[in-house]
């Protein structure tokens, strides 16, 4: 097994976490959170990130509103909910938690 | 010059190339399987659509109106293979298995059932089912013509409903996903419109069947004339017993008759749906095709005989057009009867009849968004 391999499951599992952080500043679209996304080592194919984000609305951690645009019908802008929000910030301290574990071990 | 095939992305209308309409066809319905134990799916699959609508709107102006093929290669690749987020989440646990290195390429090959053209002798049925369960196609033509003179013929109809329904492999990719699932059920209805029109457009073959149905006409009623004199030969008099006997004896002949049908419906649902017929296996090493067919004889060869002593009984009674139809109303009503007492008694067969109303469900989810989006046909 190589090291891409060991890599990609943290990836993966840490993708949501991504999300939630993106979604908790404006309400973003799709393209634009696929934009953000693309330059890091989380790239995103839609195919991806619309079966998470019906996932993480059917566990009410964000919600979507819906907003007209110019070019086409009307697009679906998501946000984090309250309880998002918790669980976002949970998230921030397991991961400063972990971050500090790992440098208690030094190298 | 390319064929242009028109479809609505969520709403709105597009003109892609035939090739890639192909294309997106296979990829929204591979998004679709993918997507089926999603409680949202239809919103996905509106999500999906409408982006790549986007895309789609992206590569177009007023002066390009149509989305090529290369276009919609490239939206594809750029959309990404559907994964459903509950089995990513599952991979994120901690005993989860380690994930493929390199990026998903899409679900596991489906094989499907198709029509398949080439080297068919009709339509390509029993080509494509040959293909689907692996064997040599002289078997399955072997199987449909002994069915087909067990059952009177009636195997013939199942031919030329599954010629409609089936769909034909029409890409390479059909080809090979007729080789490599179960027959999806969404595009069923379209296909089989699409498919009659076709065969209705074409007017030889209207005239044909109307020349063979009037022969059949004609012969059925010559058989008809010929069974009542040799009847009425036989029995000069009917006596009104023989006519109370027949009463009584018809009702004994729905019950038995619609008995034997339910079960062997259930006997067949069971293995096809699990392998087994009411918990009995199959003898080792028997293909599935082989169970159906020994299936299907038995059934024949029980109600043939009990269908001659019917047909014998009406006779004798003095044939009357009324027997015939009281007789299918009864056995109607046993029918849905048995059912209903197999449903509420034996819980095995309430799975099944789920099992079975998830597929219809989903079959006429599938027809009602093709009507409300009014797009792929």
């Amino acid at each position: 097994m190589n090291i891409t391999e060991k890599l990609a499951p943290i990836r993966k599992g840490l993708l949501e976490f991504v999300i939630l952080k993106i979604v908790a500043g404006d309400k973003v679209y799709v393209a634009d959170m696929l934009k953000l996304l693309g330059p890091t080592e989380f790239a995103t194919q839609e195919g991806t990130l619309y079966p998470l984000l019906s996932k993480l609305r059917r566990e009410e951690l964000v919600d979507y509103e819906w907003q007209e645009s110019e070019a086409g019908p009307p697009r679906k802008y998501y946000k984090l909910t309250q309880k998002g929000r918790t669980q976002l910030s949970t998230l921030n301290d397991y991961w400063k938690d972990l971050n500090r574990t790992l440098a208690e071990f030094g190298n | 010059m390319q064929k242009v095939v028109n479809i609505s992305l969520n709403g709105i209308a597009y003109q892609l190339e035939e090739p890639g309409y192909n294309q997106l066809r296979a990829y929204l319905e591979r998004a679709e399987s993918r997507l089926k134990d999603n409680p949202d799916r239809t919103e996905v699959m509106n999500d999906l659509e409408q982006a790549i609508g986007e895309k789609c709107a992206r590569s177009l102006s007023p002066h390009k109106t149509v989305v090529n093929e290369a276009e919609i290669a490239k939206i594809i690749e750029e959309m990404g293979p559907v994964e459903s987020a509950e089995e990513k989440a599952a991979g994120a646990a901690p005993e989860g298995t380690a994930e493929p290195a390199q990026p998903y390429t899409g679900p596991q090959p489906r094989k499907r059932l198709f029509n398949i053209r080439e080297g068919a002798m009709w339509a390509g049925v029993c080509n494509g089912i040959a293909a689907y369960i692996n064997v040599d196609v002289t078997w399955v033509r072997i199987a449909f013509a002994l069915i087909t003179i067990f059952s009177w013929g009636g195997m013939i109809l199942v031919y030329i409903a599954l010629a409609f329904i089936v769909p034909t492999a029409e890409t390479a990719e059909d080809r090979a996903a007729a080789f490599g699932m179960p027959f999806n059920t969404e595009e069923l209805i379209g296909r089989a419109k699409k498919n009659f029109e076709k065969f209705g457009s074409d007017f030889r073959w209207r005239r044909e069947w109307r020349r063979q149905q009037r022969q059949w006409h004609r012969q059925w009623t010559h058989m008809n004339e010929q069974m009542r004199n040799v009847t009425a030969q036989a029995m000069p008099h009917m006596s009104h017993t023989a006519r109370a006997i027949t009463g009584i004896f018809m009702p004994i002949a729905a019950i038995v008759g619609a008995v034997l049908f339910v079960a062997w419906v259930l006997a067949l649902v069971s293995l096809i749906a699990q392998q087994t017929v009411f918990g009995w296996p199959l003898p080792h090493g028997m293909p599935l095709w082989v169970g159906i067919l020994v299936l299907a004889l038995l059934y024949f060869a029980i109600s043939t005989p009990l269908k001659m002593i019917r047909h014998g009984g009406q006779q004798a009674a003095g044939y009357h057009p009324g027997w015939a139809a009281l007789h299918g109303l009864m056995w109607l009503g046993f029918t849905v009867l048995f059912f209903w007492i197999a449903y509420t008694v034996f819980p095995g067969v309430h799975e099944l009849v789920d099992q079975l109303m998830w597929a219809a469900d989903l079959t006429v989810s599938n027809i009602s968004e093709t009507i409300s989006v009014g797009s792929w046909y």
